[in-house]
């Protein structure tokens, strides 16, 4: 499903947020993207639904070659992929089911059927009772939801997930990695980008372990003692 | 599913304009300001038009006597005219001043101050249109000419090539000024837009994140500006039939120098508002796809 070859992404003064890495994730993978601060785990995401573009090196994702895209082509490719941003990016004067339907909209689905997947999505998130809200009225953990309602809604081949539970407590946060396993359970290729040791603990997935650009390690399905990882 | 899209778009470009209606305001007077100096042009030119259309209809060949020439005498004139083939009518001096009385309306009182009545005793014979330039009109001239008692012939030629350079210099100048105030109005109108699309930049970025084309960013902006575009025609049209009711009156008597009153009216016709519309819509699309094309290539 996602494939990178020898990725590079220097940005100006010769900083390198990324270093020739090469990995590939199967459809219908779960993977988790880790490594501290600046390991540069946002910018491989970012390029993946090209928010940026390598300045070196070839990505593919579903058989796309997303270094090579025309700009024309990007709303295509991005309508296959659902985003868990870290900062939400919610709209702050539309409504939950407005933000969520934004998704559908852009996609040229209207009427009754955009109104059946936003309540549905909005009920596999716990959201329902909260779709006319706006997000400034909502906790950070149906913010969070939200977005990944939002995310989910169009049915994206494949979910990309920025620091998803960086901001929630320890409750909301299982919540939130309940949905993302549902997604990947239904046929969805997840990645999530996140420093939480304590999530890899609890969701034994494979990992891919970045430091200062590079791709370190790549394991299968850690084992790390749920108790170790949250000392 | 087009019809969805379309009252998507329409909402969300009304909900723009709702959100910064002062920038708005700017914009749909500029808009305004540039479609009532274009229109004014053309409702000038559009009258001057009407003259020229009226003038050349019919030739009137003026037959100035000599100030000296009795009644009896421009009669016996007219009969050898009428035997020129064609119809002659007397014009005497007092009946001139009345009728310039008459068109001049309330400037006519100007003409009691006059010591004496400085109008000669005129012939005025009708022709066709058709005769205009012909060798008929030269050949009556020059005969008309040769009686005694003639002191001048006018066929009202110069006075329509005037009317031809002046409607040639207005159309000019009209075509210079609606060009310069339309740039004007498309410059202003992108900048206003360019700073609501500036506030709107967020809705903007996550619209792209989730797949939005440029097409779907852009055509919000462009309904904006064919509603700005749409306000501010009407209101230049509303601005040019209550100019053109005041200036009217003025206009009509001076023009009617030249043509009768019913060719010199000079009312803003419906196809001079449906171009003003038309304008209008030009102009503010143009500004917004100048403004939205101007921030997705950035």
């Amino acid at each position: 499903m996602i494939q990178l070859f020898h990725v590079s992404r220097v940005f100006p003064g010769d900083y390198a947020a990324l270093s020739d890495v090469s990995l590939a994730v199967t459809r219908g993978e779960f993977v988790f993207l880790t490594g501290p601060s600046g390991a540069g785990k946002t910018t491989l995401l970012r390029l993946m639904f090209c928010a940026d573009r390598p300045t070196q090196g070839q990505i593919l994702v579903d058989g796309c070659n997303v270094s090579h895209l025309t700009r024309s082509s990007i709303p295509a490719l991005r309508r296959k992929i659902g985003v868990v941003f870290q900062d939400f990016k919610l709209l702050p004067r539309a409504t939950v089911a407005e933000n969520v339907a934004l998704a559908l909209q852009v996609a040229g689905i209207h009427g009754y059927e955009r109104e059946r997947r936003v309540r549905r999505v909005l009920a596999q998130v716990g959201l329902e009772h909260r779709a006319t809200a706006l997000p400034p009225q909502l906790s950070g953990g149906e913010q969070q939801r939200a977005v990944v309602a939002r995310a989910l809604v169009h049915d994206p081949l494949v979910l990309l997930a920025d620091e998803p539970t960086g901001n929630l407590d320890p409750a909301m946060t299982i919540q939130i990695m309940d949905l993302l396993c549902a997604a990947n359970a239904r046929g969805v290729t997840v990645l999530v980008a996140t420093h939480d040791p304590g999530l890899l603990a609890r969701y034994p997935k494979r990992v891919l372990h970045l430091d200062k650009g590079h791709l370190v390690k790549d394991s299968e399905a850690v084992s790390v003692p749920l108790r170790a990882a949250q000392a | 599913m087009m019809l969805a899209s379309g009252i998507y778009f329409l909402r969300s470009a009304l909900e723009g304009l709702r959100r910064a209606p002062l920038l708005h305001l700017v914009s749909i007077t500029a808009i305004a300001f540039a479609l009532l100096l274009g229109g004014m042009a053309r409702l000038a030119s559009g009258a001057l038009d009407s003259l020229l259309v009226a003038s050349r209809s019919q030739v009137e060949l003026t037959v100035y006597l000599e100030p000296n020439v009795s009644e009896d005498e421009a009669a016996r004139i007219a009969q050898q005219l009428v035997g020129l083939g064609t119809p002659a009518r007397v014009v005497s001096p007092e009946a001139a001043l009345r009728r310039l009385r008459n068109e001049l309306g309330d400037l006519g009182k100007l003409l009691d101050d006059l010591p004496q009545n400085p109008l000669p005793p005129t012939i005025e014979l009708e022709l066709p249109g058709s005769a205009r330039g012909s060798a008929r009109i030269d050949e009556l001239a020059r005969r008309a000419k040769a009686l005694p008692g003639v002191a001048e012939i006018d066929d009202g030629g110069q006075a329509v090539a005037q009317l031809v350079r002046v409607g040639r210099a207005l159309r000019f100048g009209a075509a210079a000024v609606f060009t310069v105030a339309s740039l004007a109005a498309v410059l202003i109108v992108a900048a206003t837009l360019q700073l609501t699309i500036y506030a709107r930049r967020q809705e903007i970025e996550v619209q792209k994140l989730v797949g939005a084309t440029n097409r779907f960013v852009r055509t919000p902006f462009v309904i904006e500006g064919l509603i700005e575009g749409l306000i501010g025609a009407s209101a230049a049209s509303l601005g040019l039939a209550f100019i053109a009711r005041i200036l009217a009156p003025k206009l009509t008597p001076l023009l009617s120098f030249v043509a009768d009153r019913a060719a010199t009216q000079p009312l803003p016709s419906g196809r001079i508002i449906v171009e003003v519309l038309a304008a209008g819509c030009l102009l503010g699309v143009l500004g917004s796809l100048a403004a939205v094309h101007r921030f997705l290539r950035t």
